[in-house]
């Protein structure tokens, strides 16, 4: 027996896909950083990591949009529908309510514009995909600052292993654009090269 | 070129291939996350902390059979636990138990209320 009854199901349903939602954006995250480096993940071809870094995030999206609409749902907290895309309009913990919204707004944009790759052109949609690494840390102060649940126990070793995953891939996927070769140096190299070959 | 052809046909069952491990591993990560948001909610702070108040209240209503108040009030709590879990949430993981329970806690007082009024 828990305390899950009808009434209180919209809420627990709300609290529980925004945690499974964050790790959610956690592994696209991390998963797009290895798309990034052309990393490759054991038993799946390199395709296939582009593959699951989409597919997760629009599971991510359906887990988003559960979690949206159960919080308005349910009857416990009054955030009203704007409140969802427009920062700061809730009256409930508006600040922490806020922060998700600016969160989804973001998202909306790096889904449009995925989905619209082929006609904004390459070079807009890898500016505007930057915004991935301000919608995740938004996301996760949201996370925090709205509820209790990631602050204690055993969610809170969960935030903290979503952190030092991002993290990490943030810091490899900077480290080896450090160490990388210039690409104006490489392609003097190729071309060297393959003048020495003629 | 039938070299070719075999070399042809072994790519595109490997990207066959490919394509299914990535059809499961998708699978697998949406029946992963269903689970885990099952499991996430029923071990939820507040869902552990209302199974005890729920349990309490259980015993309550036992002890006092005064069931027909007690769903009646049941129904007018829900403002009260509204501003409950508003002023409640609003306080640090201490409290998250009580943010968390308290819309089945406070319609758990709000069945004793009654019975007393």
């Amino acid at each position: 027996m828990t305390g899950i009854t009808s009434t209180t199901a919209l809420w627990y349903a709300s609290r529980a896909t925004g945690i499974v939602c964050l790790v959610l954006l956690t592994a696209v995250l991390v998963l797009g950083i290895l798309v990034n480096q052309q990393g490759r993940l054991p038993g799946l071809p390199r395709f296939a990591v582009t593959g699951l870094h989409r597919n997760l995030s629009l599971l991510a999206v359906g887990f988003l949009a559960v979690h949206v609409a159960t919080a308005i749902a349910d009857p416990y907290v009054t955030i009203g529908l704007a409140a969802v895309v427009v920062p700061l309009a809730s009256p409930y913990r508006s600040l922490w309510i806020g922060l998700g919204a600016v969160s989804l707004d973001l998202m909306l944009v790096l889904i449009a514009t995925s989905l619209a790759r082929a006609h904004i052109g390459r070079r807009a949609w890898r500016g505007l995909h930057w915004l991935a690494y301000a919608c995740w840390p938004v996301a996760l102060a949201h996370s925090i600052g709205s509820s209790g649940d990631l602050r204690a126990g055993p969610l809170l070793a969960l935030t903290a292993a979503c952190t030092l995953a991002v993290a990490g891939a943030v810091t490899w996927r900077v480290v080896r654009a450090v160490r990388a070769t210039p690409r104006a140096r490489r392609v003097a190299v190729v071309l060297s090269a393959q003048a020495g070959a003629r | 070129m039938s070299r070719h052809a075999d070399d042809t046909r072994r790519a595109v069952a490997e990207r066959d291939r490919g394509h299914a491990r990535l059809r499961a591993v998708t699978a697998a990560a949406g029946v992963t996350s269903l689970v885990a948001a099952g499991a996430v909610a029923f071990a939820l702070p507040g869902a552990q902390h209302a199974a005890s108040a729920n349990s309490a209240s259980a015993t309550a209503a036992a002890s006092a059979p005064a069931s027909g108040g007690s769903a009646a009030s049941t129904g007018s709590s829900s403002s009260a636990s509204k501003s409950t879990a508003k002023s409640s949430t609003t306080k640090s993981s201490g409290s998250l138990s009580k943010a968390a329970s308290s819309p089945t806690a406070s319609s758990g007082s709000g069945s004793v209320t009654s019975g007393g009024s």
